[in-house]
């Protein structure tokens, strides 16, 4: 397994619950942690970007009709209820809630209302519905999180039923640590981590509320105690929410901790700091990689591979001063390079279509050739690398990772048989 | 509408116009600036950040070279704080022709520019990512500026001296009474409302917009060529001085070390409107070869954003030989009263930033001719506002001054160590400002991560300083990135994609950003 996101991870652990010994090699912590920390499957329609998505699995099995070219049409619905009720099973219901028939509205940092289905419990109290009413908390000495711009873009964005939800702000200053002024997320939750010091913010805040309010936090309440959030609510006596933050992603980190927990108890070996090239290949097949990590260079060998490394946000794939993309480590061909320009300059104007360049794979998520030139025949890919969808538009990253990785594991379970 | 009377009104807020009004100011006369934009919007803030020794002059244009040997000296003095005094080397690469250094240092001693040929090795030694088959290399007394803060600076000592800079005012009428300019109309772009100057003299410096100003005189055409010139930044300093090619002035011959990155430029191409000014792929493609002859692995570092700049080239064929007798070098003058039977009025053309307060020099005491006043230039001896220490910028400032308020202030802008402070006060200066008018100043999102991480921040902290409400901030950050985009996608390649991906994954995916409200219009300035 190259590439340690939710698709890596995710297909590492279905291959080793099916009894296989599984490698998992990644350059770096993987992308959950630059991630909102919830598993979107489909929040807006990729043909209408303006089209909220209500029913996200029977969108996904109108898209895979519609699209051809979209992951989905490959995956296919099934596989991505699959893979998310895998998902929702080795996370449990302490880290993630909801149910993949239905978006539901959350607020982000800059106070839009965001569609996803799957989101951390601590979030849920943050549903925009219509007469919820909220106060929005901010920390003076977190920066990534202001909140006047949430409560103020909250109040005047009208729900999908045409309802409001009403917003307040006010910032209290609560050090995370003495004498710092400027602490990140992670620090945050570190501290939130501490009974003592939710005790003490929990002081700082309770008299600044109002009756009825909702409390809209950072997503900053605990990375280890998974009970913090619902500690602090029972201090405040007050129903409380968690809003996702740019990164690093204290949500993310959540699930990526608790995966590769998971991933590691059930027997994945995990080499950290593999930047893998080198690829031999003899008959068609893939045979080894090799690992540049600390010590020596080292070669893994392999009866199947599986590349979940990613997109361009990973380097997974590049785009060179001439032009030119490619695959980096095993430098596949490519698909949807046809789109011409990949670029334009009008930014409001839609989707860059580079992004949707990628990896093809059929049914069983084996990697294909879109120009007819050579690709190994045990070889496998899930997650961004796959060509077709632009994920941070259409909210669909965590559906076409886990959909795929499934379906990937799953064929592969059955190859090896 | 609002009135006001005044001497003279300087028309464009780019170096030139800023020179001049500031020379006005000095000598006694009530002035007021009048810009479309922001300060340094236009040419004076897209062009490579060089502050020529004059070797770049010395064998094609050997008066030139002297003026630039002369200002550089003042401009480092009075500007201290906009210019880092890197020096510079000219290196005659693999391929170019040995013996122009011959006629480089011979044109260099000529015109009193400060020139010494050094060892390739030395040259080698002090810039390491130099091109090793260099052939030749001499050293020349070349350094870098800040166009924005150089303009902001005079700007500044400017209005010590009584001097009104409005900028976002756009010049909509030149009224003239019996033969002699009487008054300029123009509109208050923020408020939309109309401003009427009198005055006694108009000094059109608009550079590459000087002919749509001279036509609100109802002068005859005034035929301005904008030169377009494309420069790439690339992240971090590949060198440290700055580096031309030993070579007639030709594209791509310059690699400009400016702040936290490394500027190559540029090229120039004729284009009819000086608003519209492409950056063509062959032209980016074109830099990174010439960057790569340089600097070997060139195309390999990080490109971070590309800008287009225009030159205020004038070719006017009622320009007469008599009008430019005083003038510096590159620059050309109209005095409409012999063109266009108008008195008070003098459209400027073309100049170089390096000798823009030379350039301001001649143009008032031109004016003075005409009123019959002798009244002294006083701008090359005076300091101007931010520069009284007398110490050059240096690159690792900002990381000195973080230091020293880490434990009492935030870092908005990590990239370019912009703290929460610096920007509060810049907003609360110019509480009607866009993040780009912030960004020239403090340099917000110029950095590689080209304002993924600190445009939010800002938002949320303007927000906070309660000078705009929740519409506008949210569609100054709009704006934001769309401009910022402009300047990116035509460079986007390595590193810079990953970000952008990276980028997108911010605003579009977690943050949702394209499904806030949709405005009613979008905030344009």
């Amino acid at each position: 397994m190259i590439g340690a996101g939710v698709a890596g991870l995710t297909a590492a652990l279905r291959l080793a619950r099916a009894g296989l010994n599984v490698t998992l090699l990644t350059k770096g912590v993987g992308g959950l942690q630059l991630s909102q920390g919830t598993v979107d499957v489909l929040g807006y329609s990729p043909t209408d970007p303006a089209t909220r998505v209500a029913n996200p699995l029977a969108a996904v099995a109108e898209l895979a009709v519609a699209d051809p070219k979209h992951p989905y049409a490959v995956i296919g619905v099934d596989a991505v209820r699959t893979g998310l009720a895998f998902l929702h099973e080795e996370l449990g219901e302490q880290l993630l809630v909801g149910d993949p028939e239905t978006n539901q509205l959350f607020p982000t940092a800059v106070g839009a209302i965001r569609p996803t289905c799957l989101a951390q419990p601590s979030m849920l109290a943050g549903i925009c519905m219509d007469g919820a009413r909220f106060a929005i908390v901010g920390l003076r000495r977190l920066k990534d999180f202001h909140a006047e711009l949430i409560a103020g873009n909250l109040a005047r964005t009208p729900l999908p039923d045409g309802g409001h939800v009403s917003a307040r702000h006010l910032t209290i200053d609560v050090p995370a640590r003495p004498r710092e002024v400027d602490s990140s997320g992670l620090t945050y939750a570190r501290a939130f981590d501490d009974p003592e010091f939710r005790a003490r913010f929990a002081a700082e805040l309770r008299p600044e509320l109002r009756p009825e309010e909702t409390v809209g936090l950072p997503a900053v309440l605990g990375l280890k105690d998974p009970t913090a959030w619902s500690h602090l609510a029972d201090l405040l006596d007050h129903p409380v929410f968690e809003i996702p933050l740019p990164p690093p992603s204290v949500p993310g980190m959540r699930l990526n901790n608790a995966l590769m927990a998971a991933a590691r108890a059930a027997g994945v070996r995990v080499i950290n700091g593999s930047f893998v090239d080198t690829p031999v290949h003899s008959g068609g097949r893939l045979v080894s990689v090799n690992v540049e990590t600390a010590g020596a260079p080292r070669t893994i060998t392999g009866d199947v591979f599986v590349l979940a490394t990613g997109g361009f946000e990973s380097g997974a794939l590049t785009l060179d001063s001439y032009g030119e993309v490619t695959e980096r480590v095993l430098g596949l061909p490519l698909a949807g390079l046809d789109a011409a320009p990949l670029l334009h300059g009008d930014y409001w104007g839609g989707e860059q279509p580079l992004f949707r360049v990628g990896v093809a794979v059929d049914p069983s998520m084996r990697v294909t050739s879109p120009d007819g030139s050579a690709v190994p025949d045990n070889l496998w890919a899930a997650g961004g690398i796959l060509a077709g969808a632009v994920r941070w538009t259409e909210k669909s990253g965590e559906g076409i990772a886990v959909g795929s990785a499934v379906k990937a594991a799953d064929a592969i379970v059955e190859e090896l048989a | 509408m609002r009135k006001l009377a005044v001497d003279v009104v300087v028309i464009g807020g780019g170096s030139t116009g800023v020179g001049v009004v500031r020379d006005v100011a000095m000598r006694g006369y009530s002035a007021v600036l009048l810009e479309r934009a922001d300060l340094a919007q236009g040419t004076s803030g897209r062009f490579h950040g060089l502050l020529h020794s004059g070797g770049r002059y010395v064998v094609s244009d050997p008066g030139s070279a002297t003026e630039c040997a002369e200002e550089n000296v003042i401009v480092t003095r009075i500007h201290a704080d906009a210019v880092e005094p890197t020096g510079g080397y000219f290196v005659t690469a693999p391929g170019d022709d040995p013996e122009f250094a011959d006629k480089f240092l011979a044109g260099a001693a000529a015109t009193g520019v400060p020139a010494r040929e050094i060892s390739v090795a030395e040259a080698l030694r002090n810039e390491p990512r130099l091109n090793p088959g260099i052939l030749r290399a001499v050293e020349v007394q070349d350094g870098t500026v800040d166009g924005w803060q150089m303009t902001w600076g005079a700007a500044r000592s400017a209005m010590e001296y009584g001097a009104k800079v409005l900028t976002y005012h756009k010049v909509t009428k030149i009224d003239r009474a019996d033969g002699r300019v009487s008054a300029v109309h123009c509109v208050d772009l923020k408020d939309g409302e109309d401003v009427r100057i009198e005055c006694t003299f108009v000094l059109n410096c608009a550079g590459p917009w000087a002919g749509q100003v001279a036509a609100m005189a109802d002068c005859h055409p005034v035929d301005v060529i904008p030169g377009r010139g494309i420069m790439i930044a690339m992240n971090h300093r590949l060198v440290n001085r700055v580096i031309n090619r030993l070579i007639y002035p030709a594209d791509g011959d310059i690699l400009v070390p400016v702040h936290t990155v490394s500027i190559i430029g540029t090229t120039d191409v004729k284009v009819e409107n000086p608003d519209d000014l492409a950056i063509e792929p062959v032209e980016v493609q074109e830099m990174l070869d010439a960057g790569e002859i340089l600097i070997p692995g060139f195309r390999k570092s990080r490109a971070l954003h590309a800008w287009a700049g225009a030159r205020p080239l004038i070719k006017d064929s009622r320009v007469s030989s008599s009008d430019t007798r005083h003038m510096s070098r590159g620059m050309a003058v109209i005095d409409h009263h012999e063109r266009d039977g108008l008195d008070g009025m003098l459209t400027i053309g073309g100049g170089k930033l390096t000798t823009y307060r030379l350039m301001a020099e001649h143009i008032v005491d031109e004016m003075c001719r005409k009123l019959g006043e002798t009244r002294a230039c006083r701008t090359a001896s005076e300091i101007v506002p931010g520069s009284e220490n007398q110490k050059n910028y240096v690159v690792t400032h900002r990381l000195h001054d973080r230091e020293e308020d880490r434990l009492e202030d935030q870092i908005i802008c990590e990239c370019e160590l912009m703290s929460r402070q610096m920007f509060v006060k810049a907003w609360d200066d110019q509480p009607q400002a866009t993040f780009d008018d912030i960004r020239r100043q403090l340099r917000l999102g110029m950095g590689p991560c080209q304002g993924g991480f600190c445009s939010m921040r800002a938002t949320g902290v303007a927000l906070e300083t309660k000078h705009i409400d929740i519409e506008r901030a949210t569609g100054l950050l709009r704006l934001f990135l769309k401009n910022r985009w402009i300047g990116l996608w035509p460079i986007l390649y390595g590193d810079q994609v990953r970000q952008t991906a990276l980028d997108n994954w911010i605003f579009n995916g977690t943050l949702d950003i394209d499904h806030l409200p949709a405005p009613e219009e979008e905030v344009k300035l």
